[in-house]
C-alpha cells in the first residue's frame, strides 16, 4: 500500500510537517493582512467616534443589546465548536469533525439571520443612509455617519461570514470524501483559523457599536 | 565564460511543455515570472504613452496639444498606471519570482497555485483600470485625494479604484508567497545570514506589501462606497474629513515607495559583489538597513500631509523620523561603494545601470530630505521639484534597478546573451535621457512651476523644452531594449550556466534552468558573495 | 499527533468568553462616560486574547507565528495612534 502521506504532500516540499508549518504560516499572514484591512474601518470609526462623540453614543442608544449581545454569544459558540472541529480532526475521529463543521456553519447562519433581523430593524427606523435615512436635528449629519459606518464595518464582517460559509462547506465535502484523517487535517486546521478571527473582528464591533449608548437605554 | 562548459540544456522550463495552455496554466514560478514581465511591460509603454503626450502638450507655454480636461486625465493615468500596474508590481513579481526560490534552494514558492491566482487578479485588476481610461478616464491625479474624487470628478474614478483594489490583492497574495517561501522553503544549510541581500530586500519588500496594501484596499473600497452610495465619508459636507483620507493613503503610498525602490536595491546589491568581485561590504548592516528602511517606512507618510492641515505637532515628529530614514538608505549606498572600492570593477551593462542606480537614488534621496524638512517644503509641494524628486527615485532608482536585473539574469532566464555593444549603448542614453528629462525640473520647480497643469507662464519655456527633449531620449533608451531582447531570445549566443561568474544558488544550475531548478536539491555550505571559496572550487575542478 | 490542548481548556476558554461578554453588557448599563468605550474595547482586547491564545493555538504554535501575530497588531496601533495623535494635537 502505498504511503497516503506521501500523496498528500505537494512537490515543492520535501517533508508533511514542512506543508503543515507553510501553510499555518500563510494563513496566519493572511491574517495579519486582515487585521490591516478592518483597521483602516476601526481607524475611521476611531476619528470621527472622537469628533462626535454625541452623535455616537446616540447612534450607539439606537443598537439593539439584545440581539448583539445574543449574536455575540452564538459567535462565541461557533468558535467553540470550530475548536472542536479541528480537536476531532486531530483524533482522526471524522464523524464528528462532521458533526461540528456543520454545527459551526448553523451558527454562523443563525448570526447572519439576526444580522440581517437588525439591519431590517435599522431600516424600518429609517437609519439606512443613502437608502431610507430621516433623521432631523443638529445631530443628524453625524449619526447618519455613526450609521455608514456601522453598516460597512458589519457589511465587510458578514462578507467574511459568507466566505468562511463556503470554506466550511468545502470542508464538510473533503471530509466526507475521505481527505482527512488524524495524519492530515491541515486545511480544517486554517479555515478554523480564519473562522476564529472572524470572530475576534466581531468581537470589537459589538464593543464598539453595542456598549456606549446602552445607559441610554430605555429597554 | 571562463569554465562554463555545459551548453544550454536539452530540456528546461522553457520547452517541456510548450501550447498557449501550458504558460496560462503553468504552476512554475519561472514561468509565471514571464509572464508577469510580458504584463508590466505592456503596461510601462501605455504608461509611458501618456507621459510623452504629456511632454509634448507641454512643449508650448499654452498646452498646444490638450486642453486642461484631458491633460488632468493624462497625468492621472500616467500616475494609476506606472504606479500599480508597473512599479509596484515590476521587480517582486518578475525577478522575485524568479529567482527567490531559486536563490534559497527551492523548487518552487511555497504556494505555486496562489502565485498564479495572482496573476489572474493583478491582470484582472489591469484590465479594469484599463477599461476605466478607454472608456473616458480619470481626472483625480493618482492620488484620488477627497473630496474631488468622492464628489465632484465625473470621470471614471469608481470604476479605475476598484481595478486598483483587485490588482492589490494580487500583490497581497505576492508578499505573503514570499515570506512563506523565504521562511519554509529554504535548502539545508541556507541559514539567516547565508541568504543573498536580494532575498532580504525581497522579505522586506513583502512584508511592506502585505502591511500596507490591505489599508489601500480599505481606502478606495470607502471611496467607491462613498462614490456609489452618495454617504459622506470622506466629504466634508457631509461630516467627513478628507485629511483622514490622506492619512490613510499616505500609510500605503508612503511605503509604496520602498514597494518600488527596495527591490531595486535587492538586484543592485547582486550585480555590485559580481562585477567587483567582492563580497559585498557589511553584509550584515545592509540587511539590517533592508529592514529598517521596511520598519521605519511606515512611520514617515505625514511628510505628504506637510500642508494639509495636519497638526504642528505631527508634522514636527513625520519631519524627524522621515530624516531618520535617509540613515539605512545612506548605509546602503556607503556599503556597495565601499564593496566597489579595490575590487577588480568590469563595466557590463547590468553594472553600468548599477552605478546610475547609486547617483540616480542619491540626487533623489538627497532631494528627498530636502523635502522632509517642513520649511522648503511648504515653498516647493505641488511644484515640479516635488515630480523631479520621486521621478529620481522611481525612475531612476526602481527602473534602472530593473533594468540592470533584467540585463543581470537575463543570461539565465533564457540561457542567452544580449548584444553587449547595444545594451551598453542604450544604458547610456537612457542614463543622459532621463537627467536631461527631469533635471531641469528640480529647477523649474524651485522657480515655483506648479505640477498637473496643462499650461505654464513664458519663462519657463526653455526648461520644459530640454524636459520634453530628454523625454524622447529616454524613450528610444527603453525601446532599444525592448527590441535587442527580443530578438536575443532566439539569436542570442549561448550564455552557459555561469557567465557572470557570480556565486548564488541560482548560477549553479544551468540556463535555462529545469523544471524543478535544480538536478537534486542543494546543501549550502558557504556563506553568500563568496568570491574567494568559487576561486578554490574552480582550481579543484 | 499531540492534542496539546485539551477539551478542558476549551471549555473554559468557552465559558470565560461568554462570561465577559455579559460583563460587556452589564458594565455598559452603568454610565462612566468615556470609559465606557474604553472598558468595552479593553473587555474585547481579553476575548481576542483568549480566541487567539487557545482556540487558535498561538500560544503553542512556532515563534514566527507570534510574531506575525504581534505585527500585525502592533502595525495596526501604529496606524491608529499617529493618525489619532494628529487630531488630538490639532488644537494644542
Ligand atoms: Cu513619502
Amino acid at each position: 500500500m502505498a504511503n497516503p502521506i506521501a500523496l498528500l504532500l505537494r512537490e515543492q516540499y520535501s517533508t508533511p510537517v514542512q506543508q503543515r508549518e507553510t501553510s499555518k504560516l500563510g494563513m496566519w499572514i493572511f491574517i495579519m493582512t486582515e487585521i490591516m484591512l478592518f483597521g483602516g474601518l476601526f481607524l475611521a470609526f476611531s476619528v470621527y467616534r472622537m469628533s462626535f462623540p454625541q452623535a455616537f453614543v446616540k447612534g450607539s442608544a439606537d443598537m439593539s443589546i439584545v440581539l448583539g449581545s445574543i449574536n455575540t454569544a452564538v459567535l462565541i459558540c461557533s468558535s467553540f465548536t470550530m475548536a472542536l472541529a479541528v480537536y476531532s480532526a486531530e483524533t482522526g475521529n471524522r464523524r464528528m469533525l462532521t458533526v461540528f463543521l456543520i454545527a459551526t456553519m448553523i451558527l454562523g447562519l443563525v448570526f447572519l439571520g439576526i444580522k440581517f433581523t437588525e439591519y431590517y430593524q435599522h431600516y424600518l427606523q429609517h437609519e439606512a443612509p443613502a437608502v431610507w435615512f430621516d433623521h432631523t436635528g443638529p445631530d443628524s449629519g453625524h449619526l447618519e455617519m455613526f450609521f455608514v459606518l456601522y453598516f460597512l464595518m458589519t457589511g465587510l464582517h458578514a462578507v467574511h461570514m459568507l466566505v468562511g460559509e463556503g470554506i466550511l462547506t468545502a470542508m464538510v465535502i473533503r471530509n466526507h470524501r475521505g481527505s482527512f484523517s488524524a495524519d492530515y487535517y491541515t486545511p480544517v486546521e486554517i479555515s478554523g483559523l480564519y473562522w476564529h478571527f472572524v470572530d475576534i473582528i466581531w468581537v470589537f464591533l459589538f464593543a464598539i457599536f453595542y456598549v456606549e449608548g446602552l445607559h441610554l437605554h430605555k429597554l | 565564460m571562463s569554465t562554463a562548459v555545459e551548453t544550454r540544456p536539452a530540456l528546461n522550463y522553457l520547452n517541456q511543455e510548450t501550447g498557449i495552455r501550458s504558460w496560462l496554466f503553468t504552476l512554475d514560478h519561472k514561468r509565471i515570472g514571464l509572464l508577469y514581465v510580458a504584463s508590466i511591460t505592456f503596461f510601462f509603454f501605455i504608461g509611458s504613452f501618456y507621459a510623452l503626450l504629456m511632454r509634448l502638450s507641454l512643449l508650448e507655454p499654452n498646452g498646444w496639444l490638450f486642453g486642461p480636461g484631458t491633460y488632468n486625465k493624462l497625468f492621472s493615468m500616467h500616475g494609476i498606471i506606472m504606479v500599480w500596474f508597473f512599479l509596484i508590481p515590476s521587480i517582486p513579481t518578475t525577478l522575485g519570482n524568479f529567482f527567490i526560490p531559486m536563490m534559497i534552494g527551492a523548487k518552487d514558492v511555497a504556494f505555486p497555485k496562489l502565485n498564479l491566482l495572482s496573476w489572474y487578479i493583478f491582470m484582472v485588476g489591469g484590465l479594469t483600470t484599463l477599461f476605466a481610461m478607454i472608456h473616458g478616464g480619470v481626472d483625480t491625479g493618482w492620488t484620488f485625494y477627497t473630496p474631488f474624487s468622492t464628489s465632484y470628478s465625473t470621470t471614471w474614478v469608481t470604476t479605475a479604484a476598484l481595478g486598483i483594489f483587485i490588482a492589490g490583492f494580487g500583490s497581497i497574495l505576492t508578499g505573503l508567497n514570499f515570506i512563506a517561501t523565504i521562511h519554509r522553503m529554504r535548502a539545508p544549510g541556507m541559514t539567516w545570514f547565508r541568504l543573498p541581500v536580494f532575498i532580504w530586500s525581497q522579505y522586506a519588500t513583502s512584508i511592506i506589501l502585505v502591511l500596507a496594501t490591505p489599508v489601500l484596499a480599505i481606502t478606495l473600497l470607502m471611496i467607491g462606497v462613498e462614490r456609489i452610495f452618495q454617504v459622506g465619508i470622506f466629504d466634508p459636507a457631509l461630516g467627513g474629513d478628507p485629511v483622514l483620507f490622506q492619512h490613510m493613503f499616505w500609510f500605503y503610498s508612503h511605503p509604496a515607495v520602498y514597494i518600488m525602490i527596495l527591490p531595486a536595491m535587492a538586484v543592485i546589491s547582486e550585480i555590485i559583489p559580481t562585477f567587483s568581485r567582492k563580497p559585498l561590504f557589511g553584509y550584515e548592516f545592509v540587511v539590517y538597513a533592508s529592514m529598517m528602511i521596511a520598519a521605519l517606512g511606515f512611520l514617515v507618510w505625514g511628510h505628504h500631509m506637510f500642508v494639509a492641515g495636519q497638526s504642528l505637532y505631527s508634522a514636527l515628529t513625520f519631519s524627524f523620523l522621515s530624516y531618520l530614514v535617509a540613515v539605512p538608505s545612506a548605509i546602503k549606498v556607503f556599503n556597495w561603494s565601499a564593496t566597489m572600492y579595490k575590487g577588480s570593477v568590469s563595466w557590463d551593462t547590468p553594472m553600468l545601470y548599477a552605478i546610475g542606480f547609486i547617483g540616480l537614488f542619491t540626487v533623489g534621496g538627497m532631494t528627498g530630505l530636502f523635502l522632509a524638512a517642513m520649511g522648503i517644503d511648504v515653498h516647493v509641494t505641488d511644484t515640479y521639484f516635488v515630480v523631479a524628486h520621486f521621478h529620481y527615485i522611481m525612475v531612476g532608482g526602481a527602473v534602472m534597478g530593473y533594468l540592470g536585473g533584467v540585463h543581470y539574469f537575463w543570461p539565465k532566464i533564457t540561457g542567452k546573451m544580449y548584444p553587449e555593444g547595444l545594451a551598453k549603448l542604450s544604458a547610456l542614453i537612457v542614463f543622459l535621457g532621463f537627467n536631461l528629462t527631469f533635471f531641469p525640473q528640480f529647477i523649474l520647480g524651485y522657480m515655483g512651476m506648479p505640477r498637473r497643469y496643462a499650461a505654464y507662464a513664458p519663462e519657463f519655456h526653455t526648461l520644459n523644452v530640454m524636459s520634453t527633449a530628454g523625454a524622447s531620449i529616454l524613450g528610444i533608451g527603453y525601446l532599444l531594449p525592448l527590441a535587442y531582447f527580443i530578438w536575443a531570445w532566439k539569436y542570442g549566443a549561448d550564455a552557459g550556466p555561469n557567465p557572470w561568474r557570480a556565486t548564488g544558488l541560482e548560477w549553479q544550475t544551468s540556463s535555462p534552468p529545469p523544471r524543478d531548478n535544480f538536478e537534486e536539491t542543494p546543501v549550502v555550505t558557504r556563506p553568500a558573495y563568496d568570491f574567494g571559496g568559487m576561486k578554490e572550487e574552480l582550481h579543484l575542478g | 499527533m499531540t492534542h496539546a490542548i485539551s477539551r478542558k481548556t476549551y471549555l473554559f476558554t468557552f465559558l470565560g468568553l461568554l462570561g465577559l461578554t455579559l460583563s460587556t453588557t452589564l458594565l455598559g448599563f452603568v454610565d462612566m462616560g468615556p470609559f465606557n468605550m474604553i472598558a468595552a474595547v479593553g473587555i474585547a482586547a481579553c476575548k481576542a486574547c483568549l480566541i487567539a491564545a487557545f482556540f487558535m493555538h498561538a500560544l503553542i504554535e512556532a515563534k514566527v507565528i507570534r510574531v506575525v501575530l504581534t505585527g500585525g497588531v502592533i502595525w495596526f496601533l501604529i496606524l491608529i495612534s499617529f493618525t489619532l495623535s494628529d487630531y488630538i494635537s490639532r488644537s494644542w
